[in-house]
């Protein structure tokens, strides 16, 4: 063995990673030189680099119960009971630094991660909805700046609308939080004319489809956490513009197979001459999933971003699932793993896989 | 926390955890955050995001049991958790959208980093630390769990979802950046 083959097997051989024969000749080798040695002895020295500092016993103390805490926050009070920190900020709807909107915190699930994404426009679509109710106009059109489906998670719900936990498989919810004075996130709603009496102002997405054309034992959508939209930073950090066409998708499936009220709504997006990317969050949900799976082969074909294409293959791969076109989605998410390693819209989607595949949606129109 | 949950393995914690009960899950976190958060830091390069990751990935496994199939291992699923935490916390900050905790953290990073902090004012150590947070966020992971882990490579390529040769290649190229960035090596 030479010095260019030591050095190409130094790396397993340091990491007791090299076959035995391979093992002997290496040290026969490392025997007589020096150089090579010395190589060895610095990835040793590489290694003592990788150590992390530990935050100390102070912050272990804290941990476990900091995770209840957010366990808890995070399931509204229906998961376990805080661990009483006393520090849980109370739900207020308004939050300190925010413009009066409540936005929604993804909780669950790779779709509904997606949905962080939709925040700024969210708030954006809220804040012209409320600037267009209280001036005096009556709007009967989605606005064109805000998607709709954005505009629909900045709405409320009729107060006394139950929360539902929407994990499938999570623990049993219990109880509606009737103090708690925050917007539910309801069920994706169609246009701007119709808006809910009262409760929860001006929402965004009024007139929803509430009878729920779809969606067998599904429970509502996330129960909603709030974050501050002040600070808009993300909007143009995040490209949403160009991201839409992947998340928005994503977000029409979350209510397909989330919400019991279904996401009917989306029918009637805007009818101007939609995009691929558009019309697949039509078809979605009007579960027209082969034809939303053709849209969204277009759509991908459009938009080569990375961000957008990740998480839009993903969305193709749960289209094809939902037809019980497992082998096809398969390849897909075999590309997916393949472009990007470590993806998270994937790994989110692998976890919830197995339920798409065990509840294939079969309302008409599905073929 | 019962003592009798102590011996138990991770799989039967999580099976107990997914049935409700609060010290199994209690127990899986205190058996396991500590690794959590180095990959967490892998994963994000810094104290805060890690903390938020590791917070998050406890989260995230908590309302993944229900599906979590105990048949498989589960620090593996563990690990694919913590690590798309971190990755995605890391995201967010750079994208600009508050993180996964966003205002969520019961409070914000405290003296409770005081040995991290003093640290950092090791200048030998700051520069080694300064050599590991410059990888990119691939070649940390390998890293950490290779070097801090002791995972073998056939670990590491389960837990970061890669061919077992990549992992050899990843972490030669780490050690060779560590290396270069710390103005050591050959």
């Amino acid at each position: 063995m030479d010095c260019r083959e030591t050095q190409a097997l130094l790396t397993a051989f340091h990491d007791g990673e090299l076959p035995a024969a391979d093992r002997v000749r290496m040290e026969a080798h490392l025997h007589g030189c020096p150089e090579c040695r010395a190589r060895l002895a610095d990835l040793a020295l590489a290694d003592h680099a990788a150590g992390v500092p530990d935050p100390g016993p102070a912050y272990w103390g804290r941990f476990n119960a900091r995770v209840m805490d957010r366990i808890a926050r995070e399931a509204d009070g229906l998961g376990w009971p805080s661990a009483g920190t006393g520090r849980d900020a109370p739900d207020s709807v308004v939050p300190a630094d925010g413009p009066g909107v409540t936005v929604l915190r993804p909780k669950g699930g790779w779709l509904r991660q997606q949905l962080r994404y939709l925040v700024p426009a969210a708030a954006a679509a809220a804040l012209v909805v409320v600037v267009v109710h209280y001036g005096g106009m009556r709007p009967v059109a989605p606005t064109p700046t805000a998607p709709p489906v954005a505009s629909d998670r900045a709405a409320s719900v009729p107060a006394g609308q139950p929360m539902a936990k929407a994990e499938p498989g999570t623990r049993a919810t219990k109880k509606a939080d009737s103090t708690a004075v925050m917007r539910r996130v309801p069920p994706p709603a169609t246009t701007l004319k119709r808006s809910p009496d009262g409760q929860g102002g001006p929402g965004a997405g009024a007139g929803r489809d509430a009878t729920g054309s779809v969606a067998p034992a599904a429970a509502s959508p996330p129960v909603a956490e709030r974050r501050s939209t002040g600070e808009a930073k993300s909007a143009s950090g995040m490209n949403m513009a160009k991201d839409r066409s992947a998340e928005t998708p994503a977000e029409v499936s979350l209510g397909k197979t989330r919400s019991k009220a279904g996401p009917a709504s989306l029918a009637s997006a805007p009818t101007r001459s939609a995009s691929p990317c558009e019309s697949v969050r039509m078809l979605a949900a009007q579960e027209r999933w082969r034809d939303a799976e053709a849209a969204q082969r277009a759509c991908l074909a459009q938009d080569p971003s990375a961000p957008a294409r990740e998480k839009g293959l993903v969305f193709l791969a749960e289209l094809l699932d939902r037809q019980a076109r497992f082998a096809d989605a398969d390849a897909v998410i075999a590309e997916v793993d393949r472009l990007y390693p470590h993806s998270r819209p994937l790994d989110l989607y692998r976890q919830q896989r197995p339920m798409v595949q065990k509840q294939p949606m079969t309302a008409p129109g599905t073929r | 926390m019962r003592a009798d949950l102590d011996e138990e393995k991770d799989e039967r914690l999580a099976a107990l955890a997914a049935g409700g009960d609060r010290d199994a899950f209690d127990a899986l976190v205190t058996r396991h955050r500590q690794a959590v958060y180095r990959l967490c830091r892998s994963a994000t390069g810094n104290a805060a995001d890690a903390d938020d990751a590791a917070q998050e990935t406890f989260v995230r496994v908590h309302r993944s049991l229900p599906s979590y199939d105990t048949a498989r291992p589960f620090v593996p699923w563990l690990r694919k958790i913590a690590w798309n935490c971190g990755l995605s916390v890391r995201r967010d900050g750079n994208a600009g959208v508050p993180g996964v905790a966003g205002g969520d953290a019961p409070e914000a990073i405290d003296p409770a980093f005081g040995p991290e902090a003093e640290a950092a004012g090791n200048e030998e150590r700051r520069r080694v630390a300064d050599a590991m947070a410059g990888l990119p966020a691939e070649l940390r992971m390998v890293m950490m769990l290779r070097a801090v882990e002791g995972l073998s490579y056939a670990e590491i390529a389960l837990a970061a979802g890669i061919p077992a040769g990549t992992v050899m290649s990843r972490l030669s190229r780490a050690r060779s950046r560590l290396l270069a960035a710390m103005g050591g090596g050959s």
